[in-house]
């Protein structure tokens, strides 16, 4: 079934942005998902939510998966992200230039 | 699909989901169960968005004709849960948890920093109680404004400490009640950049005001207290820098002039253009950044009703304006105004 990428990025610090020292990034097999979670990784793919939802300094997830050989990446507001895939996330820093 | 948290899933998808045959029934049953519960939770949104509106046109009356009074300020616990808003506080002040003193005490400050230097009552200006939730999470490197409350995580430990360590965070997110309750800046685009450097002024300010600190003696970071030991260690000193947005002990760098911006932008980066402007024009004005930089800034933010696609070069004319209105005697306000913004492009 593949493997899921998850980056989280945004909140008040700026994870992930460019030039940010600060990263969240995991993976996640989608196979060791529960049914609903993977149902519900499916809906934010076929229909993200409006970015207008996003409260203020929460974070984003980006997660990417692929389908036949085409990478697929929606980018969704934390609230919309199942519990498994936020834990799967670890966040680290990048040492100075 | 979690049902202790709000899911913004699309209602369709969810009723697909619940006449999944491929879900256990227990599953559909779930799936039924958040039709209900996220059908709440859009009324609550559109009535907070309402509620919003009506209130911003009814709160300059209330407060023209009532003396302030102070909100009430209240603490939660979210016991390293999501579920909003916790589990109450019943005395934050006395309470064992030094988290939670903290948070009271400087959010009663911060509704004090307000209404004596704004002459304003509580994020919507007509003495809205104020929710703070602590512990958010596990290890949550984050806090923020959900719309109706400010919560806070504790952090790793490593790369942050406790966020509600930082007044200035604590500034930072009460200041997006403030927007939400007064310009109703958008979190996106141009609009998002603003709201997000109106946090971090605000924030700032308040900052400065609780250390009697002048534009000189100020640090002019924005949350220098809540890095952990790593990032210390690393040479990481703060998340932004409004004296040099670009500077390398910031954990986000941000651009400096408004040529780099560009449309997209996460607000957390554009913001860096007002930032620097800000700060600029307060450096050459002088005195305490909140006494007459600060008051434009309030006004320009509270006294035009709602613009939520406000672009950045629509913000610095409206400063522009209010300083000649404020300190029409005063061109040197003015100028200073006019060249800070001229600095980063605007």
């Amino acid at each position: 079934m593949g493997t899921l990428k998850i980056e989280r990025v945004g909140g008040l610090a700026g994870f992930g942005l460019p030039g940010s020292k600060v990263q969240s990034s995991g993976e996640q097999s989608i196979s060791a998902l529960s049914a609903a979670d993977q149902a519900s990784v499916e809906a934010l793919f076929q229909n993200p939510p409006p970015q207008e939802e996003q409260q203020r300094d929460t974070f984003r997830y980006r997660i990417t998966r692929s389908v036949k050989g085409k990478k697929q990446t929606v980018e969704v507001p934390e609230s919309a992200v199942p519990i498994a895939l936020k834990a799967c996330v670890s966040d680290k820093l990048i040492p100075p230039d | 699909m979690c049902l202790t948290t709000c899911h913004i899933v699309p209602e369709s998808v969810l009723r697909r989901l619940a006449k999944d045959r491929s879900l256990s029934a227990e599953q559909r049953k779930n799936f039924e169960y958040t039709i209900k519960v996220d059908a709440e939770f859009r009324k609550l949104r559109k009535q907070t968005c309402k509620l919003t509106r009506v209130a911003s046109l009814i709160a300059a009356p209330i407060t023209a004709a009532a003396v302030p009074t102070k909100p009430a300020i209240t603490v939660f616990d979210f016991n390293h849960r999501e579920t909003l808003p916790g589990v109450r506080i019943p005395e934050p002040a006395n309470s064992s948890d030094e988290t939670a003193r903290r948070v009271f005490a400087e959010t009663t400050s911060l509704t004090e920093f307000y209404l004596k230097v704004f002459g304003r009552n509580s994020v919507d200006g007509a003495g809205m109680t104020l929710i703070s939730s602590i512990h958010y999470g596990v290890n949550y490197n984050n806090a923020f404004w959900n719309g109706s409350q400010m919560a806070y995580g504790d952090g790793d430990g490593s790369i942050f400490v406790d966020f509600s360590k930082g007044n200035d965070v604590i500034g930072h997110e009460l200041t997006h009640g403030v927007t939400q309750y007064s310009i109703q800046l958008n979190y996106t685009n141009e609009a998002g950049g603003l709201n997000e450097s109106l946090s971090d002024c605000f924030g700032s300010m308040f900052r400065q005001w609780e250390a009697k600190q002048d534009v000189d003696q100020a640090d002019w970071v924005i949350g220098k207290d809540i890095m952990g030991p790593t990032a210390l260690q690393m040479g990481y000193s703060c998340l932004r820098d409004m004296a040099n947005p670009a500077a390398k002990h910031c954990l986000a760098p941000q651009p400096t002039r408004y040529s780099q911006y560009k449309p997209g932008m996460d607000p957390h980066m554009s913001s860096g253009i007002p930032n620097l402007a800000f700060y600029t024009i307060a450096k050459v004005v002088g005195g305490n950044s909140w006494e007459k930089v600060g008051q434009i800034w309030y006004k320009s933010m509270t006294g035009f009703g709602p613009t939520p696609n406000m672009k950045m070069k629509t913000f610095a004319n409206r400063t522009r304006a209010v300083a000649v209105q404020l300190y029409p005697s005063d061109t040197a306000i003015a100028g200073a105004v006019n060249a800070g913004w001229k600095k980063v492009g605007l």
